[in-house]
């Protein structure tokens, strides 16, 4: 039993929620200058 | 605990003058039909993630699946999952950039417009368009109907002049101030939403006494799960329910793919990427808009499922029970009896700016799909602002009747409806339209249609939820639905958009290399 939950599923759902919101957070910072070029490709 | 009315008042005509307010500082930035459609393509990433996510989570996701979170308990966290890497990393990362520079390049201004561009194909845009003005009306009646219910018994004013009047106020801003309007007003609503669901969180995690008392104290209640969903496969609040069971077709093809998968794909999100200046601002909304999805339904299924904890501590019921069986209940409920009553009114504030958040950004993709792509192709009026106006009026009056006349039944399934619609008639067009070197009209088309007639089958035919209120088999077969369980539970977009994708690319494979690549405009 991980943080009262028992069943393994849920605490995945759980890891991978706030993982991903870290992810984008990471991706964010990583990539804050990246592609500035204005407009079209 | 009764918020004072008065009080109550006072802050939901302040929140609407701010709105109007902030409208208006849209409506003098708004120059030329760009600017109205595409919000003069420069808008700040803050701006893009706020707008895009407070679109995508309206009243129903915090209230209708933080009731089922309630009910069917923490499995719920999956959609999250899906929210955050499909509707924000794989939206963003994968297709955002990808339908900007594209966007840019083709000079296009809404989402049926982009799928022409891409394919050279007015056929494609003329469904887009078709789909989006059937469809769109049916979801933003439901926003409407969940609005004016806040409206009725805070404003003391009758369901049909809140109704009349929540649809006025967001179009006001949307008609004048078109797509800049909207998303400035977005921000601040999307901004009131953080803090709403902040403080929502702290209190509920004061109150079970933290998220491992709270989550321990439910898994204890296992035992005490209805007869009724026990024996269609649900274990308990903090536990999947049975693999293959009926509950967990529910949650896994209904709940988490049909809605995480459904959001892709959206008209409405789609054309916030076309906002952005360059892939930087994309870059950095995402940094805002995975916290605040995780701050949205991540929060909002977490409280709904220990929400019984504190029902059963206080009342002896389940949440469900002690809400009279009405899942949609629960969460008001919960916010009534346990929270300070200052915090009742932001909480139906953040109730309020979800709704307008998403009625808004519904408004101006029916109203522009409706002038642009349909009455106004290919002619000089399809860019004009004033006809967008007219546009975005006639829609908002045909929401609203809506809003008045369809049942209740259907209203109810008309989130869920429109969501997989979308994915499955565009998401396998518009992701080959948007990477592939020589999209195939012909392939797109099939996907499209095949994609949006399978879903309709299956939902008319076979998906129990939808299949009973519509009535259709129920009147030329004489049954509610053509297939038994589990098939009945299992969503349509589980069916129809693996059919769309098979079309897509096997026609792409054929037809593709065919057909000249997309130059610029």
């Amino acid at each position: 039993m991980i943080l009262g939950i028992p069943d393994p599923q849920i605490v995945l759902g759980y890891v991978l929620a706030v993982g991903f919101a870290l992810a984008c957070v990471v991706y964010g910072l990583l990539n804050w200058n990246k592609g500035g070029n204005g407009n079209g490709s | 605990m009764a918020v004072d009315p008065a009080t109550m008042t006072v802050l939901v005509l302040v929140y609407l003058a701010a709105t109007l307010i902030i409208g208006y500082i849209g409506y003098k930035q708004t120059k030329n039909h760009e600017d109205y459609l595409v919000a003069g393509r420069d808008s700040h990433p803050f701006i893009i993630a706020l707008s895009y996510g407070a679109t995508f989570i309206s009243t129903s996701a915090i209230i209708g699946f933080g009731g089922q979170a309630a009910n069917l308990g923490m499995g719920l966290i999956w959609l999250t999952v899906l929210n955050i890497g499909v509707g924000i990393l794989l939206a963003f990362v994968l297709f955002g950039k990808k339908t900007r520079e594209i966007g840019h390049r083709l000079s296009a201004v809404t989402f049926p417009d982009l799928m022409c561009k891409l394919y050279k194909s007015p056929m494609l845009q003329y469904i887009s368009c078709f789909i989006i003005v059937i469809s769109m009306p049916l979801y933003t009646a439901a926003i409407l109907i969940g609005g004016a219910r806040f409206i009725e018994p805070t404003l003391g004013i009758s369901y049909n002049w809140a109704l009349i009047i929540f649809a006025l106020i967001t179009a006001v801003y949307v008609v004048f101030g078109g797509l800049i309007a909207v998303m400035y007003t977005d921000a601040f609503q999307g901004t009131i939403m953080l803090i709403g669901m902040t403080v929502l969180l702290a209190f509920t995690l004061m109150i079970v006494g933290g998220f491992e008392a709270g989550t321990t104290a439910l898994t204890n209640m296992a035992g005490m799960v209805p007869k009724a969903l026990a024996d269609q496969g649900m274990t308990g609040w903090t536990a999947m329910p049975a693999l293959g069971s009926p509950i967990w077709f529910t949650l896994v093809t209904t709940i988490v793919l049909g809605v995480g998968i459904g959001v892709l794909a959206q008209p409405q999100l789609v054309v916030r990427f076309m906002t952005a200046k360059d892939d930087k601002a994309l870059n950095r909304a995402v940094l805002v808009g995975g916290p605040f999805i995780l701050m949205m339904t991540g929060v909002a299924f977490t409280v709904g499922a220990l929400s019984n904890v504190y029902f059963y501590n206080t009342t002896g019921k389940m949440a469900v029970e002690a809400a009279g069986g009405n899942v949609d209940s629960v969460i008001p409920l919960f916010i009534n009896a346990c929270m300070p009553d200052i915090f009742v009114v932001i909480f139906m504030l953040t109730l309020l700016a979800a709704a307008m958040s998403t009625l808004s950004a519904l408004y101006h993709a029916m109203g522009t799909a409706l002038v642009c792509d349909l009455w106004g192709r290919g002619r000089e009026c399809a860019l004009s602002m004033r006809a967008h106006q007219y546009g975005i009026v006639i829609m908002m009056v045909v929401s609203t009747i809506l809003a008045f006349l369809m049942p209740i039944s259907i209203i109810a399934r008309a989130t869920a409806m429109f969501m997989g619609l979308c994915a499955c008639a565009f998401l396998p067009a518009f992701a080959v339209g948007v990477y592939a070197k020589n999209p195939s009209t012909k392939a797109a088309l099939y996907s499209m249609v095949s994609g949006a007639v399978v879903w309709f089958l299956w939902t008319a035919f076979i998906h129990a939820a939808e299949a009973k209120p519509l009535g259709l088999c129920q009147a030329i077969f004489g049954k509610v639905t053509l297939l038994g369980a589990p098939w009945t539970a299992v969503d349509p977009l589980v069916i129809a958009l693996p059919v769309s994708m098979i079309v897509m690319i096997i026609l792409q494979l054929q037809y593709g290399k065919d057909q000249p690549a997309v130059t610029p405009a």
